[in-house]
Formats: structure tokens, C-alpha cells, sequence
């Protein structure tokens, strides 16, 4: 359950990082990945702020990336996330 | 004066302020008028005022401890003079500019009061599903919709208001203001009845009614979206200290038991010689220090470890709310019909019955406060739990210490994993000596029961760490709390400079806060040992007879 993930690197990071967050969400609401849209504001999912709160705990705890508790307020979908979060590890300009 | 000294002795017939007329004054659902002129006239306010805006507001936890004496005597006037106005500032100290700070400063100097205008009726403590908005309208904004239930909403000079000002779920869709009632449109916002309420009977529980009402742009506290932000921040600080100012309230219920059986014989001699009613004294006195050494802790966090301190202030506000309000209803069996007649020598007993469950429901409910606790347990097992980085610094624990300023920018919305105190749990259990067998054993076994939490938190699935969670989360939340509450009270006594005194420097009363914890979470069963509970009630008849406060700090009273 508690998979560690390695930071990412590369262009395939996002894509690796929306997949890890949605297993993540999934987990959390107990659905299928299949069911999470990455494009869906967290919070319709009714995940609410303080949830959001803990969301950066874990990305912390399993990633080893430091965020600000309300990083998932000012990136509020799972695609949000990913870019801001492979953004933050990528050497080279953002993409 | 102190302000203890102004209270003067509550049992005292002819005290304007004296019990009496603060049982007087709750009957006619008013707040007793002498109190607030004395109130006035000491300038209370200023306590919730910082210092660099003309106030006496440095130290957080000092300052809640200075809110005992208005707590002892009269737990609405506490509320209903100030304590709601400080609830309503703390949101403009965080994120409030220059001029909404001296302002608001100026007003509360004189006398004023902020009516903190958050709660709706369809929602309550849910802030994120407010109704009440702002919207932008000819460079301003526009205020629809009502706030009920809001204490001095009819005559507060300022208004704290929570806004929302974005139509999408999410954390940056609520805005702050501060409103100048007397500058509003006349027709533009009107005063809701006000509620009755069984108990705070004399605080105003009023609302308003914004019907399309402009304010202007600079109203906005911090930036608009800054909301719920500011909020959570504020919340952390009120969190801590209501819990360390409402030790007061159960000190009062402690004192009107003891002198009711002191005075009441049975068998031959005072009921205070029967057994029963020993330990009940002994055990409310013993919970009135685990609170009094958790709220201290929490609201010492929020200078000393800002980052880590807002799972501290939610374990106090949900735990010690508990303990007061049990506490009392034990001590209520002692006194039997006079727990609830409303008027003779004990009967401010039934009024703080009745006032004490307001404390936490007007305010960040139990809910909301294990909310908080839950969606950070996953990160604190993972990362802390048991030993963590590194323990809370000994000043923690040191409530005569000197404290940094508290920095609102740096109080972290999540501790991220990072738990000082319970890493002060295991390295103060290690350094019990082997004369304290009693305090060892406790220790230990708390330190055991961290362990196991540990275990079942990371067993838990992810479902039960959300909002939608089973009770299981709850629980788990409760007892965490209740092993940060003994390991507040474990180091108070190894590090506290009370060490000095016939009291609080011996062990016994650290054995009775860790038993009653212990007990709650079922790894001690029964009563205290009863040198313990003999210690202890010996000590409270002291404190009555000799009046000292039923706290740590143990200083005298009036009467």
C-alpha cells in the first residue's frame, strides 16, 4: 500500500505522476482509476479542503517532495498537480 | 488592581460581581452590567490586542491563563464580553493591512467589540459550503445572505465577515472583511432576532441580514480567496487558548463541590471524609491539570513550533472541552439536587452546567477538530511516530519561559508529518527515574498505546482519512489526543519550573493526570490509587480553604 515512488525525471514524469495520483485519489474514494477524471477539480469529487490538505502529506511522505499544504487549493486537479509538481523537480524551464 | 483582586470574593453577599449576581443576571438572560463595567474599567480588551498596535497581547498563553479569573466567576460574561471579539481579531492581526489592524486595534482599545461573522444556520462549522457571498459590483463588492447566531452581532463595533467570492468548490473561493457597521447603507443590512440560547444565557446571539449591501474594495482582509486560508490560521490560536481559559470554569465547579461538602454533614462527619466523593474531587482536580498541561502546551506550540502546532490546538480543543464537561457532570452526582436548583449558595454550579457545552459547539466543534487531527494521521504514523526528527524544545513545557512572537505567516496548515510532542512522549518516558515507578509504568504504557496507533493507522485505507471516512478514523483521532495530552502533562513535570513547589514538585499529581488518561483509553481501569486521590483532595480542600486556583500555577484568589 505504501509504495514509494522515485521523483520523476524525463517527459514521461507527468504522465507518471497523474498516474500515481490517481491511484491515490482512487484509493482514497474507493474507486477504480478508471473512474477518475485528471481533469476534474478535486473538490468535485468531494474531497474537500482539509482532505486537500492531507493530499500534500502523502506526496511528501511517498514522493519525498516538500509542498505547501494548499498546493492542492491553488492546483486543484489531479493534471494541475502533476505539471506543478514535475515543474518543481525538472531541471530545465517548465514545460 | 488585578483583575482578581477587582472580582473580589465571589461568595461575598453584597459583591456586585459576586456569584450571586452573576446567577441573578443569567436568569434574566442578560450579561451581568457590573461585570462589563469592571471589565471596561481594567480594560480587558487590551489582553487581545498586540502589543505593537497598543495592547498587552504578546505571549498567547499567558494571555489565556489571564482569562481565568473572568472564567471563574462568570463563563458567559468571558465569552460574551471579549473572548468572541479576539476570536473575530486574530483573523485581522494574521493577514489584515496597516490600517484594518490599527483600526480595529483602536476600537477594541476603547472598549469596542468584534462580532465574528461566520456561522450560517444551514451550515455551521462547514465553512467551505457557505452560502454567504460577495461579489464584485462597480469596483467594491456586494454582500448577500445571513449570518445567525453571532455573538454581539447588535452591537459590535466591527465586523469580522466570511465571504464567499468565488462560485467553485475549493479552498480559495472565501474572502475575509472587516466591516464598519455604523459606515453600511442604511436598508442594506438588517438585525436578526436574536436566539435564546440554555445556556450563555446572557450573551447576544444575534445575526444580521445583508440585502445586496456595497462595501468597498478595502474591506477585503489579506487578499480576496485568502479566506479560508486566514481562517484555518486563526482557528489554530483560538483552538489552544479557549481550552486553557476555560480551566476556570471547571475550577468554580470543583470549588462549589468541595464547599457544599465541606459544609454538608452525613454519618457523623463532613461528606468530603467519604471515599467516593474523594476520588470524584481528586479526579476532576487531576483533569482539570491534563487540561490545564495540554491547552498550555498547544497554545506554547503556536510560538515555539508554529509549523507543527495545529495538530496540538485541535487535540485541545476537541479533548479538553471533554474532560471540563464530564468532569463537572461527576461533580454534579456529588451535589445532587443542588447541581440543578437555580438559585441558593450553589447555584452557579447549573449555570456553568449549562454554559460549558457552548464552548464547543460556538466554535470549531469536536468534528471539525478530530477532522483536522484525521487527515493528518497518515503523514504523523508514517513519518514520526514513535521517536520522530527531533522532540519540542524543554521551554515548551516551561510556561514562566520567555516566547518568541508568534508569527501568523509561519502557523502551518498541516504539520506534514512532523510531531515534536509525541517524540517528547518516548524521551521523557526514558528518562523517568526509577524512584517515580508509578510515573514510569504510565509512560511506558502510553508510549506502548503510540505504538499501536501507529500499526492501526497505517492499516487504515485511505477512504477512512477523508471526510467520508468510518467512525474507526474518529477514534483513532481521540486517542492520539489523548496520548498527546499525557505527554503534555509527563513533560510539564520533568522539565515545568513547578518543580520547586509542595505540589506540583512531587509526583502524585502527575500520577493522577497520567491515570486519568490512561484510564480513558482503557489501559488503566478503576479509580486513582488512593494516596493519589487522597493527595489530591487534600490539596483541593487547601485550595478552597486557603483560595488558590485548582491549576498549575496555583496563585490566590480572592474570598
Amino acid at each position: 500500500m505504501n509504495t514509494t515512488v522515485p521523483p520523476p525525471e524525463g517527459a514521461e514524469s507527468q504522465e507518471r505522476m497523474r498516474a500515481w495520483l490517481t491511484d491515490r485519489v482512487a484509493a482514497y474514494l474507493d474507486k477504480s482509476p478508471d473512474d477518475i477524471d485528471p481533469r476534474l477539480p478535486l473538490a468535485e469529487y468531494g474531497l474537500d479542503s482539509v482532505y486537500a490538505v492531507s493530499l500534500s502529506g502523502d506526496i511528501e511522505a511517498h514522493l519525498g517532495l516538500e509542498v505547501e499544504p494548499t498546493m492542492a487549493w491553488d492546483y486543484p486537479t489531479i493534471e494541475a498537480i502533476a505539471r506543478y509538481l514535475c515543474g518543481e523537480t525538472l531541471e530545465g524551464p517548465r514545460p | 488592581m488585578t483583575l482578581e483582586a477587582r472580582l473580589g470574593d465571589p461568595w461575598a453577599a453584597g459583591n456586585p460581581v459576586g456569584f450571586a449576581a452573576v446567577v441573578r443576571a443569567d436568569e434574566r438572560g442578560r450579561l451581568l452590567a457590573e461585570g462589563e463595567r469592571l471589565l471596561d474599567d481594567y480594560g480587558l480588551n487590551r489582553d487581545f490586542v498586540p502589543r505593537d498596535l497598543g495592547g498587552r497581547l504578546g505571549d498567547v498563553s499567558r494571555m489565556a491563563r489571564s482569562l481565568r479569573p473572568v472564567f471563574r466567576r462568570d463563563t458567559s460574561l468571558g465569552l460574551g464580553y471579549g473572548v468572541t471579539s479576539f476570536m473575530a481579531a486574530v483573523n485581522v492581526w494574521a493577514a489584515g493591512d496597516d490600517a484594518q489592524r490599527r483600526w480595529l486595534a483602536g476600537l477594541l482599545c476603547r472598549g469596542g467589540r468584534a462580532a465574528v461573522c461566520f456561522h450560517e444556520l444551514a451550515h455551521g462549522n462547514d465553512l467551505a459550503n457557505q452560502e454567504f457571498e460577495a461579489v464584485r459590483r462597480d469596483g467594491g463588492l456586494a454582500l448577500r445572505g445571513r449570518k445567525e447566531v453571532i455573538n454581539n452581532a447588535d452591537r459590535a463595533g466591527a465586523l469580522v465577515v466570511f465571504a464567499r467570492t468565488d462560485p467553485r468548490r475549493g479552498g480559495r473561493s472565501h474572502s475575509l472583511l472587516l466591516l464598519d457597521p455604523a459606515t453600511l447603507p442604511p436598508g442594506r443590512v438588517h438585525r436578526l432576532p436574536r436566539f435564546g440560547s440554555a445556556g450563555m444565557r446572557g450573551c447576544r446571539l444575534g445575526g444580521l441580514r445583508f440585502d445586496d449591501c456595497p462595501v468597498p474594495a478595502e474591506a477585503v482582509v489579506g487578499g480576496e480567496g485568502d479566506g479560508m486560508e486566514t481562517a484555518l490560521r486563526a482557528f489554530q490560536v483560538t483552538r489552544a487558548v479557549l481550552p486553557a481559559m476555560a480551566i476556570g470554569t471547571l475550577d468554580t465547579q470543583i470549588r462549589v463541590t468541595a464547599r457544599f461538602a465541606l459544609a454538608r454533614r452525613l454519618y457523623g462527619a463532613p461528606v468530603t471524609d467519604i471515599p467516593h466523593v474523594r476520588s470524584v474531587l481528586a479526579g476532576a482536580f487531576a483533569d482539570a491539570l491534563v487540561g490545564d498541561c495540554l491547552s498550555t502546551v498547544a497554545s506554547r506550540a503556536l510560538h515555539l513550533l508554529p509549523r507543527e502546532a495545529s495538530v496540538y490546538s485541535a487535540a485541545a480543543k476537541y479533548l479538553v472541552p471533554k474532560l471540563l464537561l464530564d468532569a463537572a457532570d461527576r461533580l454534579a452526582l456529588v451535589l445532587g439536587a443542588r447541581s440543578y436548583v437555580r438559585e441558593g449558595e450553589y447555584a452557579v454550579f447549573q449555570k456553568n452546567l449549562r454554559d460549558l457545552p457552548l464552548l464547543s459547539l460556538g466554535h470549531a466543534g469536536p468534528a471539525n477538530c478530530q477532522a483536522t487531527i484525521i487527515s493528518q494521521l497518515g503523514a504523523l504514523a508514517h513519518r514520526s511516530w514513535p521517536s520522530g526528527d527531533y522532540e519540542a524544545p524543554a521551554s515548551l513545557f516551561q510556561s514562566g519561559r520567555e516566547l518568541p512572537a508568534l508569527r501568523y505567516e509561519d502557523l502551518g496548515l498541516s504539520a506534514r508529518g512532523r510531531d515534536p510532542l509525541s517524540a517528547s512522549l518516548v524521551a521523557g518516558s526514558a528518562a523517568v527515574g526509577e524512584d517515580n515507578a508509578a510515573v514510569r509504568g504510565l509512560a511506558a504504557a502510553l508510549v506502548a498505546e503510540l505504538g499501536a496507533l501507529k500499526t492501526r493507522v497505517l492499516e487504515l485505507p485511505p477512504r477512512d482519512r477523508t471526510p467520508a471516512g468510518r467512525r474507526v478514523a474518529f477514534t483513532l483521532a481521540a486517542r492520539y489526543a489523548l496520548v498527546l495530552a499525557g505527554s503534555a502533562c509527563l513533560n510539564v513535570w520533568l522539565h515545568g519550573e513547578h518543580r520547586q513547589d509542595r505540589f506540583t514538585g512531587d509526583d502524585t499529581w502527575v500520577v493522577a493526570a497520567l491515570h486519568r488518561v490512561a484510564e480513558r483509553l482503557g489501559i488503566r481501569s478503576g479509580p486513582l490509587p488512593p494516596y493519589a486521590a487522597d493527595r489530591l483532595c487534600a490539596e483541593v480542600i487547601a485550595r478552597c480553604t486557603d483560595p488558590h486556583s485548582l491549576d498549575l500555577d496555583n496563585v490566590p484568589l480572592s474570598g
